[in-house]
């Protein structure tokens, strides 16, 4: 089996177990969420698809392109495929990822915990950088704009 | 990956964990000026590590590989989804003003102060990782794309992601307003900075900021989203033209001076 059919069947899998999550923890049905499932599972084939035989650029750039572009304001078809798409909760769509990773996790754990406080001081700089850097950035070009 | 995919017992294994983890539900505790937020994808990690051989042993090695091996396809789906809901708002962000665009290089700002504070606790890859940005799901789709999730450098954007998770918007709610008091910035440029590319701690950073500048507090509102949405639609570009690039380059220079001979390996 090639590396897009094998791709296929998994976000298959994945998709009908983010289906089930979707029921159990969001409320929307199963056949409520199954076209926007399907248009998602399709659109990340297509990317894997462009991943493979376009250029060789990573596949979530194309994912995030393409998704982004079947909802935008003027494409045919946008207010259709936001509405489907609005079915299945994005949070839905995190717990079998980090299932996953956490059925795997195992194998890592001793190099997790060697990292493990680390990574938590780390995150904590992360997360100030980010906004404190943004903070100062936004201040000047607002000051600069005569906006403040 | 097709071994990985005839394991049925590890998909069993996963509906089992998403069954559970939604059936638990999001809980919400209020600290402080945030909100300690749990997500049924942390219950999911959570009972998945406890199947390992380290404690229930209800999984061997080989289904761990194969579960690892899924984990950076299944993030696609997600993007998918992330992508349609950046779609709708395109031409707001778009209009939404040069402040806005320039503020989105703060971003940079993450991996200047992270990768030199990560190799000095000790990080090696794990510093690129962690560090390149602020590690939101395009950052760790990203990285999982290029490097693998269960690579070094795919450690160090989980760990962040899921302490960010955990912990974000209660650090995204204090942080919005210590910086408040010590009023070095106008309360739009917070309420700009605060858009990460998550919506909760966008929503955390405005609500303490709503509260703390009532008068203000449509506008705060205002840029807080555009931000936010904008964050959605370039954090990933941004992450691999600039920051990821950038975070090697530095990561290179500190190994040298730290070790003093060049990284080893790639």
């Amino acid at each position: 089996m090639n590396k897009v059919t094998e791709s296929a069947i998994v976000l298959l899998i994945v998709g009908a177990i983010t289906l089930i999550g979707n029921w159990i923890g969001y409320g929307f049905g199963i056949m409520e969420a199954l076209p926007g499932m399907a248009v998602l599972v399709g659109i990340c084939i297509l990317g894997v698809l462009a991943n493979k035989y376009i250029y060789n650029l990573p596949t979530v750039l194309y994912v995030i392109t393409f998704g982004m572009i079947i909802t935008m304001p003027g494409v045919p078809g946008h207010e259709m495929f936001a509405g489907w798409v609005a079915k299945v909760n994005f949070l839905a769509l995190t717990t079998p990822i980090l299932a996953y990773a956490g059925v795997g996790i195992g194998k890592d754990l001793p190099a997790l915990k060697k990292t493990g406080w680390r990574i938590v001081v780390v995150s904590l700089f992360v997360m100030t950088g980010t906004y404190v850097a943004s903070a100062g950035i936004a201040h000047v070009v607002l000051k600069f704009l005569g906006e403040i | 990956m097709l071994e990985a995919i005839k394991n049925v017992k590890v998909h069993l294994l996963v509906l089992a964990l998403v069954v559970g983890a939604e059936f638990i539900g999001i809980l919400k505790f209020d600290v402080g000026p945030g909100k300690l937020v749990l997500l049924p994808m942390l219950y999911a990690v959570f009972l998945g590590t406890f199947l390992g051989p380290k404690f229930l042993k209800v999984v061997n090695d080989k289904d761990m590989d194969n579960a690892s091996a899924l984990v950076s396809l299944t993030l696609m789906l997600l993007m998918a989804r992330y992508g349609t809901l950046v779609g709708p708002k395109f031409f707001e962000i778009l209009k939404a003003g040069p402040a806005l665009i320039l503020q989105e290089f703060g971003n940079i700002g993450t991996l200047l102060i992270g990768i030199p504070i990560a190799m000095f606790l000790g990080l090696k890859r794990e510093a690129v990782g962690a560090a390149h940005s602020i590690a939101r799901e395009p950052n760790v789709a990203l990285i999982g794309d290029i490097y693998g999730l269960d690579s070094a450098e795919g450690r160090g954007v989980m760990g962040v992601y899921i302490c960010g998770t955990v912990f974000g918007t209660i650090f995204f709610g204090l942080a919005a307003s210590m910086l408040s008091i010590l009023n070095w910035f106008h309360p739009y440029a917070l309420a700009m900075a605060s858009g990460v590319g998550s919506a909760s701690m966008m929503t955390a950073t405005v609500g303490s900021l709503s509260a703390i500048y009532p008068e203000m507090a449509d506008k705060i509102q205002a840029f807080g989203v555009a931000s936010n949405t904008l964050s959605g639609l370039d954090g990933v570009y941004m992450s691999m033209i600039i920051a990821l690039p950038m975070s090697n380059k530095l990561y290179k220079i500190l190994y040298r001076i730290k070790f003093g001979t060049p990284q080893e390996g790639k």
